[in-house]
């Protein structure tokens, strides 16, 4: 009837909340779904035994760094240091063994310990100094990338031990870093989701004053969630110095903005205390995917970057639309 | 023995002394003397057509520049925009120009003004204001950027400052020289020789370096004008490699396992990519197919000696510095100058090569990341890390 005002019925809120819940919850699932199945139909070769370990391998790789992306996003950061992280890794690597085999845990211990540091700046930054973490972690990216040149002078000596090609091989018919990839996401999920801690990560990033007032060590805990983020990216930063077998200088690139992209499609919040370790695997599995079919379609490089980012703005507006309440 | 004689045996032994420091110092180099070529390299109109650079360059080949107006009296200060250590590549550049301008000597650069563009042309753009308000004699610049670099060059030409580019080019033509090599050509070589090996028919796969910077876009240019002159070979997939080892890997494992066998040589603009390309062949546990792609760098040449791989090399070689700094002193002696100079035409062994003939080039006491050729002294090499052993360096 005219002029009467429309109130919503309950089953309607219901079906709307479902609607919304559903998307929150099983938006990147259907996503991959749907994405798997238009590869099927353009390009069904990736589906090869060896195109699949590729993209397994491939993706493990970003996956690991997205592990602890994952973690800091949840506290309501992020950490662009992680690029910078992968290739002081590399470096350390290559130096540290100086191709040696016998000295491989020796420069894996330098790294860590060096990852650690790196990780425990950002989070001094940010707690302690109160700099927003894309200022943090961006300063800290271009210090350790300019304390690596000048270490190094430019030219890195030294080789990546051979002993470290174990990454290139397989358990089974599954690659090694994807292996580690699971190993590391259970291990990750055990501590996010049934221990105290991972509660009280949630819990920060939901509400951080909430979180400060019912006692919890909330400096603390954000330092921790960089630190583990940066010592995530050391063991991708391992694994990829196995993968390449050389000092690469563009190691990594791109896995800075990559990792941040594959969890928030994932469906992590950007405000933080909303995430899990499940959908950002399978946001990067999104991401990868996506970059093998473009590439064996064929197409430019532009065009990759055009459909990627499309695919991350949809993702992020969808969630938006998700999460705004009735 | 009395005072005076004791006097006259010190200043005797002072004399010696000073005559063996002299004579033990090294002999200053002697300039390189730039000239037009007598037989520059020809291009039918087909191949000018819509190829500005190549354009430029066959042009500029020939033609000499009046440097008359820049004439002066030594010592000079030579201001030097360079890339910065961001690579290997590059902080070999820097060294060799500090080295060479210390070999020459105070009497003739009394003055080397560096600025460090860390890659990048924003940064690069108020550094070379900076060292023209230095006012030096002369400017070598490596462009971090053909557009933003353009204005920079035509203000120190105005200011009467000559302009030397090294290593790359800018969008303006009025800058007195630039050294380097015909992009175009290199990319062509590095094609010509795997359609030689295929014998005009065969699949190749193309590995391009970033996309956009001039370096690879025209290399890639050069090679599409083979591919098209030889209709026996297919192109079966060309992408960016980014010049880095691990992307090019992954773009060659996608491509191996799409393609398999059928790829039977790779077109690479660059040797760190190369490396990428024989590590994804020998994780696939396939026999690697010709390389035309390869450079004097440390890294690949150790791979392919390793694994036997057959590869054409083409040189960039950061060394050329050392004839930027010759164009610098023979424009301020006023001597005229070819406005575009080859350094294969005047650096040794920048020639290209094979596998055939790599062990005149590979050396494995380098460090991975060493482009050669290297005129450092060993001890030099040795202090830097780039050197494990005393060996000579070439």
């Amino acid at each position: 009837m005219e002029g009467v005002e429309h109130t919503p019925t309950r089953s309607s809120q219901l079906t709307t909340f479902s609607l919304r819940q559903f998307i929150l919850r099983y938006g990147v699932y259907v996503s991959l779904v749907v994405l798997l199945l238009a590869a099927a139909v353009l390009v069904p070769g990736i589906y090869s035994p060896q195109s699949l370990f590729l993209v397994l391998r491939q993706a493990s790789q970003l996956g690991l760094v997205a592990i602890g992306q994952t973690l800091v996003l949840l506290v309501a950061g992020l950490d662009l240091s992680v690029g910078g992280v992968i290739v002081v890794t590399n470096v350390v690597i290559a130096e540290v063994s100086a191709g040696e085999n016998a000295n491989i845990p020796l420069a894996i211990g330098v790294a860590l310990a060096l990852g650690a540091l790196v990780g425990l700046v950002n989070g001094w930054l940010i707690t302690r100094r109160n700099v927003p973490p894309f200022v943090a972690t961006l300063g800290v990216l271009v210090f350790v990338q300019g304390a690596q040149i000048a270490y190094t002078k430019g030219i890195p000596s030294g080789f990546v031990p051979d002993g470290l090609n174990v990454v290139n091989q397989s358990v089974g018919p599954l690659p090694v870093p994807f292996v580690l990839w699971v190993a590391f996401n259970l291990i990750f999920a055990f501590v996010l989701y049934a221990t105290p801690y991972g509660r009280k990560i949630y819990a920060i990033g939901s509400n951080r004053e909430a979180a400060r007032l019912s006692g919890i060590r909330v400096d603390r805990l954000i330092v921790s969630a960089y630190v583990l983020c940066s010592l995530m990216a050391v063991t991708a930063g391992i694994v990829l110095s196995g993968y390449v077998g050389y000092i690469d200088r563009y190691l990594g690139r791109g896995f800075d903005l990559d990792s941040i992209a594959a969890a928030i499609v994932g469906g992590t919040a950007f405000t933080g205390g909303r995430g899990t370790l499940l959908g950002t695997a399978a946001g990067v599995l999104i991401v990868q995917f996506l970059s093998n079919i473009t590439l064996v379609l064929g197409l430019d490089e532009p065009v990759q970057l055009i459909v990627k980012g499309l695919v991350i703005i949809a993702a992020v507006a969808l969630y938006s639309i998700a999460a705004r309440k009735p | 023995m009395n005072t005076r004689r004791l006097f006259s045996l010190f200043l005797v032994t002072m004399l010696f002394m000073l005559g063996v420091s002299v004579m033990a110092q090294d002999e200053a180099p002697t300039p390189h003397v730039f000239t037009v070529p007598e037989n520059p390299p020809e291009y039918t109109e087909e191949q000018l057509a819509d190829n500005a650079y190549l354009q430029s360059v066959v042009r500029r080949l020939t033609e000499e520049y009046d440097t008359s107006a820049f004439k002066k009296d030594p010592p000079y200060r030579i201001a030097l925009a360079a890339q910065g250590p961001t690579n290997s590549w590059a902080a070999l550049f820097d060294e060799h120009a500090r080295w060479y301008v210390d070999q020459l000597g105070t009497d003739v650069v009394s003055e080397l003004l560096y600025a460090d563009a860390n890659g990048s042309a924003d940064v690069q753009v108020p550094q070379v204001e900076d060292l023209l308000a230095q006012d030096p004699d002369a400017l070598i610049l490596v462009p971090m950027g053909r557009a933003a670099l353009s204005a920079p060059v035509e203000r120190a030409m105005a200011q009467g400052v000559p302009v030397v580019l090294c290593a790359s080019g800018v969008d303006t033509d009025n800058f007195v020289t630039e050294v380097g090599t015909n992009l175009y050509s290199s990319g062509e070589r590095w094609a010509q020789w795997l359609v030689d090996k295929l014998g005009g028919e065969g699949n190749i796969v193309q590995l391009n370096g970033i996309p956009g910077v001039d370096t690879a876009e025209t290399e890639a240019l050069g090679a599409e004008a083979v591919w098209a002159a030889n209709p026996g070979i297919t192109v079966l997939d060309a992408q960016y490699g980014n010049w880095s080892t691990s992307e090019a890997k992954q773009v060659m494992e996608q491509w191996i396992a799409q393609y398999g066998d059928q790829i039977q040589g790779v077109w690479s603009g660059g040797a760190q990519m190369s490396m990428g390309v024989i590590s994804a062949y020998l994780d696939a546990g396939l026999p690697i197919p010709p390389i035309g792609g390869g450079e004097y760098m440390q890294g690949f040449l150790r791979l392919a000696a390793e694994n036997n791989v057959e590869f054409y090399a083409v040189q960039y070689p950061d060394a050329m510095v050392i004839l930027c700094i010759d164009a610098a002193l023979q424009i301020l002696r006023g001597d005229p100058i070819p406005r575009y100079i080859d350094f294969r035409d005047y650096l040794e062994r920048t020639q290209d090569f094979s596998n055939e003939d790599m062990d005149q080039f590979y050396n494995p006491n380098w460090s991975d990341d060493v482009f050669g050729p290297v005129f450092l002294p060993d001890e030099r090499m040795i202090e830097l890390g780039y050197l494990t052993t005393p060996e000579s360096s070439g």
